[in-house]
């Protein structure tokens, strides 16, 4: 700190809660005090004007948002030249004020007109100097601001709280509003239900007409739709196993990208109450290698999360990325906050990280590659998600043989062969125009990303997959990895039946393999976590007991089928697991592979929650805690 | 690939297809039969229209995948399935090869050679005409020694893991396959060795260097299981998995290579071997060490072959393990006579050599001219060797296909059969397929006959009245009446315990004898 500042610093802060306009406007304006104490330089001043007048962000928001100063620092600098802080949260305010102002502008400038008081607008500012604002309170309300210096986060808590209910409305019922059909908030259809307890009560009749002939046809039902899904999930992944022999964009071509040529990226990070993420966030953030001041990162918190904020606010070091509040509305599930940072987005492509996500460097510059190269009906590009603690225990071992088979080998096969693909929970970059055409993601939807892919297919678009990885925090506790994984499989749940709706009109949008793709991927995986342990247990009751009744309900054929699917169906499971961690040269996991049936297991118990939660509460989001792992995440992500 | 390449390949093939079907048909009439195909007809009888344990005939029945692959062709008909799939196959493992080569090279030259071992060979005639599995065989040994080639080149799993599901269906054509897994071993160690990121060239020095250093010695150990974990680890486990099938279908981990009725080998080899002792003339079985002799001198090509590779230290490594392997399986096995089936991937892995190889070729004019002369001289070999082959199936094929004579007709087992078929709709026959199965291939209903895979074939042995009509016998003259309850001895237990109940010969030829119950 300047030796000027530490004098005022320790003479303590001015008194001056509220003052007039004229009183600020006899100090030094901000960006010229923030060069004499140092915090930034002249030519900083300029490039932040520059910055200001392409995207039309305030002078304060650029300096808080893109790592020039730290919100410490900046209100050090503010207290030493005599402004107070004030709390505003609790302020009064005039809803007639606040409706003659929007929050994209007040937002931009970090400002707020709250109400009118003694002939003058109070009004709530980080940046006391912002003459851009101080002129707009002068036009639209005909009087001086009474400004009140306040912090930032505040600013943008107040602000979004007060005037932001007509986003987050949008951000819940716009998909609705706009496609009924594909909104999971009616879990269960009058037509599904009708279906559902139609064969309940057929199959029950058969039963009791003939227990034996029926258990027999559905014995065979299984089977067969078993032995399809094992082969048809063998040949993907054989599919998908090729892409390793060409690379989609390759180093060379990252060099060549010339950054002054780059767009505008927005990043989304919705966390919830990860408070202990916000400095690793930082520094993974830290390491993308994109222009900072194309990239507009969105940290999406919401509206009770005080202690993600605090985190925020008590950040030593500059932070280069925005907080957005989102206002308190049902529900509250990450599609609806990605939704709401959608009206504040900037950015032509779109992507997501959750908190503690280390993507590879060069991710960014990859995907724009990646879509220059595509054809304009491209819009999603999905990266391959891995994780930075796999060694942890034996769940993070299970959980990065389990997303090295899905991300590098299944999704590319169900690329290469068109197939819908569902989506991961992030490093999915979406063209933003795109991603706005078709409503967004689906508030009410747990698996809100897989249900955007199969959306996306419906509406004629396609998905990419490209070589790039993101590294996550694996859950290493169980129950919070049951938690985790049961929000997905009822996610899954949930995305079946919005689709399944009207199945003729999902088969000619998608296709035949789109739709046979969907039914395997999307409708057969919870099924099959639902029926496994059940089926494992009549095997080792077969091969221990030898009950006859068994032998009754299973006759040759099907036994034959049944055998062949259990244990062929294991070994090739376990197999394609072991070829994607080869792949990785995750050598030391390979031998786990073959603990994938005590793991499915876990599945299955997850399977049956979420099947419970689909009924009793289907909007309910699980949350997962993460900063669990003990794990040094920087040292492991190196690839 | 342009194309037109692929369609003239694929039209290649089919004439192929129609040559070997057209060449297996007339020996069929001819009265040629083999004791696989026979197996087979009478096994995928019992699968589509036997009443029993089905299952246990479905499952277990060795080598298992040949066996499937049939299944397909008997819509057209039982006895002409075998041909038909032998012929496609072989067409098949044509076309492979070939779209191998045309991805290397323009020149058709090669398309014809191949083409000409094809027509010409007579190991690939018969597997293309015979009806027998090695179709199977050498189609997928050529793909598991094509994608470890490729592995080579890529570093990828993709070929790795394709290896490893072709090697599964390899041991699963013939279970004998299993020991190659054995000769990999080293080779896996000195590939994971060499892709270790180490500054020194030397294999011996960089293998010392490797182990003196914990990191490098962990990695290398951990890379070298990784390997054999993911080439080894399908066929092991699936061989293992289906051990256990066995046990718990038949009570014996490996009744799908003993039980004569889960195997038409274990007999045939049996009996080739003790009747060759037997003969007046003696005849010395291949000595171990001899083996790689033979496949030499009868498949010359293969010189060739490591000659093309003879830069590449994993190759000719690779090709080496099929030699250590049938030397292995001499060892392994001493009473047996090597069938062509472990002789004919040699000349596969010479093809693949020359496929892939073809592009490096400086002088071309020459090496057109040493293939020329290398598959001639492999041609003229080959026909040398099934004449001299320990194995009557082998010299009865090439007596068959060149002088027309069918040195071991089937028309002994045809007469009873036939016999079997005149009998009334009612009568039923007690008969063991571990040695008749030829006969029941020839039995139009299958149900008309008691079986050892039914349930009541035990209670039918003790007390043949309560169940059948007639029982088929083996006479002494049988050369496998030692290995089946029903031969002579068992007519004469029988006339002992049962004095109420009399034998009655209805029709008796050399080695079988017919009996009615009365």
């Amino acid at each position: 700190m300047p030796e000027e500042l530490s004098e005022l610093a320790e003479s303590g802060p001015v008194k001056a809660t509220v003052a007039d306009s004229t009183s600020y406007s006899k100090k030094l304006p901000i960006p010229q005090m923030l060069v004499r104490d140092g915090f930034i330089t002249d030519e900083d001043v300029e490039k932040i004007y520059r910055h200001s007048e392409r995207s039309g962000l305030s002078f304060i928001k650029i300096v808080l948002n893109f790592g020039y100063i730290s919100r410490k620092n900046y209100e050090r600098s503010l207290n030493n030249a005599g402004y107070a802080f004030e709390e505003i949260r609790e302020q009064p305010y005039d809803k007639e004020i606040l409706d003659q102002v929007d929050l994209k502008f007040a937002d931009e400038h970090l400002a707020l007109p709250l109400r009118k008081e003694n002939g003058k607008i109070v009004t709530i500012m980080a940046d006391p100097s912002d003459q851009l604002f101080i002129d707009f309170v002068k036009l639209t309300f005909d009087c001086d601001p009474e400004i009140i210096v306040a912090s930032d986060l505040d600013i943008t808590w107040l602000s979004h709280k007060l005037i932001g209910i007509p986003y987050v409305k949008s951000a819940v019922f716009e998909l609705l509003n706009r496609d009924a059909e594909s909104s999971a908030l009616v879990t269960f259809t009058n037509s599904q239900l009708i279906f559902i307890f139609a064969t309940i009560a057929i199959i029950a009749t058969f039963l009791v007409l003939s227990f034996t002939l029926t258990a027999i046809v559905i014995n065979v039902i299984i089977s067969s739709v078993f032995l399809v899904a094992i082969t048809f999930k063998l040949f993907l992944a054989l599919v998908g196993s090729r892409f390793e022999l060409h690379q989609q964009v390759t180093k060379e071509e990252v060099k060549n990208v010339k950054d002054d040529q780059l767009p505008i990226y927005t990043i989304h990070l919705p966390v919830y109450k990860e408070d202990k993420l916000i400095k690793k966030l930082i520094w993974n953030l830290q390491s993308i290698d994109y222009p900072r001041e194309q990239l507009d990162i969105k940290l999406l918190i919401e509206e009770d999360d005080d202690k993600t904020l605090n985190a925020v606010r008590n950040l030593d070091f500059p932070a280069i990325f925005e907080v957005i509040v989102v206002p308190y509305h049902m529900p509250k599930t990450k599609p609806k906050a990605c939704n709401y940072g959608l009206h504040f987005s900037r950015g032509k492509f779109l992507t997501i990280y959750d908190a503690e996500d280390i993507p590879d460097t060069d991710q960014l510059k990859k995907v724009v590659r990646m879509f220059e190269k595509l054809p304009s009906n491209y819009i999603c590009i999905q990266c391959a998600l891995n994780y930075f603690n796999r060694n942890e225990n034996f769940l993070t071992r299970m959980f990065t043989l389990e997303y090295s088979y899905w991300f590098d080998y299944m999704l590319p096969g169900l690329d290469t062969l068109d197939i819908p693909i569902p989506l991961g929970g992030t490093s999915n970059h979406f063209k933003l125009d795109n991603l706005t055409e078709l409503g967004g993601w689906d508030p009410f939807n747990v698996t809100e990303d897989a249900d955007l892919g199969v959306r996306a297919y419906a509406k004629g678009y396609k998905i990419a997959i490209v070589n790039s990885t993101t590294y996550e925090e694996a859950n290493n506790e169980p129950f919070n990895w049951i938690r985790q994984r049961s929000r997905w499989i009822k996610g899954y749940m949930q995305t079946y039946l919005v689709h399944m709706r009207n199945p003729i009109k999902l088969w000619q949008k998608v296709g035949w393999q789109g739709f046979l793709g969907f039914n395997f991927f999307i409708g057969a995986t919870p099924v099959t976590f639902l029926l496994y342990p059940f089926l494992l247990s009549v095997f080792i009751a077969y091969l221990v007991f030898d009950l006859k009744s068994i032998r009754l309900l299973f006759p040759d054929w099907v036994l034959f089928m049944s055998i062949f699917n259990l244990l062929i169906g294991n070994i090739l499971m376990i197999y394609v697991n072991m070829m994607a961690v080869f792949k990785r040269r995750y050598y030391e996991l390979i031998l786990f592979a073959i603990a994938n049936p005590v793991y499915w297991l876990m599945h299955s118990i997850a399977a049956y929650k979420g099947l419970y939660q689909l009924v009793i509460k289907p909007f309910y989001w699980e949350k997962t805690n993460h900063g669990l792992s003990k794990v040094n995440n920087s040292a492991n992500a190196v690839k | 690939m342009r194309q037109s390449k692929t369609i003239f390949l694929v039209c290649l093939a089919l004439l192929l297809a129609v040559y070997y079907l057209f060449i297996g048909l007339h020996l069929a009439k001819l009265g040629y039969f083999n004791k696989e195909e026979l197996f087979f007809i009478e096994k995928a009888k019992i699968v589509f229209e036997g009443q029993g344990n089905r299952l246990k005939v479905m499952g277990l029945t060795s080598p298992l995948l040949p066996f499937y692959g049939n299944f397909i062709f008997t819509l057209i008909g039982y006895s002409v399935a075998p041909i038909m799939a032998s012929a496609i196959g072989t067409a098949g493992l044509f076309y492979i090869i070939c779209r191998t080569i045309v991805k290397h090279t323009q020149d058709e030259f090669y398309v014809l050679a191949v083409l000409a071992i094809f027509l010409f060979h007579p190991g690939m005639l018969a597997a293309g005409c015979s009806g027998k599995s090695t179709y199977m065989v050498l189609i997928f040994f050529y793909l598991f020694f094509l994608n470890i080639f490729k592995f080579y080149n890529s570093n990828t799993t993709f070929h790795i893991s394709i290896a490893s599901i072709c090697l599964v269906v390899l041991i699963f054509c013939d279970y004998k396959f299993v020991w190659l897994t054995l000769f990999f071993i080293p080779l896996v160690l000195s590939i994971a060795l060499n892709t270790l990121n180490l500054g020194e060239k030397e294999s011996i020095f960089r293998l010392y260097i490797s182990f003196n250093n914990p990191s490098l010695r962990r990695k290398l150990i951990s890379k070298s299981l990784a390997i054999f974990i993911i080439l080894f680890l399908l066929p092991l486990s699936s061989v293992l998995i289906y051990k256990v099938l066995n046990l718990t279908h038949a009570n014996d981990l490996d009744y799908f290579i003993e039980s004569p009725y889960s195997n038409w080998n274990v007999l045939a080899e049996k009996i080739d071997y003790s009747t060759l002792q037997d003969e007046v003339v003696h005849r010395l079985p291949e000595v171990s060490i001899m083996i790689s002799a033979r496949v030499l001198i009868f498949f010359p090509v293969i010189l060739l072959a490591i000659y093309l590779y003879r830069e590449n230290t994993y190759q000719v490594l690779t090709l080496l393990t099929p030699f250590l392997f049938i030397e292995f399986l001499k060892i392994k096995y001493p009473k047996i006579f090597i069938a062509q089936q472990y002789y004919l991937p040699f000349l596969i892995l010479s093809l693949l050599c020359v496929a892939t190889k073809v592009r490096t070729i400086r002088n071309e004019a020459i090496f057109k001219i040493s293939i020329a002369l290398f598959f001639s001289v492999t041609i003229f070999a080959g026909y040398y060797m099934l004449r001299s082959s320990g194995i009557t199936e082998e010299r009865n094929f090439i007596a068959a296909l060149i002088d027309k004579k069918v040195l071991d007709d089937q028309q002994e087992t045809q007469s009873v059969a036939a016999y079997i078929n005149s009998l009334p709709p009612t009568s039923k026959v007690l008969l063991d397929d571990a040695i008749a199965y030829p006969i029941a291939s020839f039995v139009a209903d299958i149900r008309s006959l008691t079986l050892p895979y039914q349930a009541e074939y035990l209670s039918a042995i003790e007390a043949p009245q309560k169940y059948d009509r007639y029982v088929l016998v083996a006479n002494s003259k049988n050369e496998a009446s030692s290995y089946t309850e029903l031969n002579q001895k068992y007519v004469t237990l029988y006339r002992l315990g049962n004095s109420n109940v009399s034998l009655r010969k209805v029709h008796e030829t050399t080695n079988w004898v017919l009996y009615q119950i009365l």
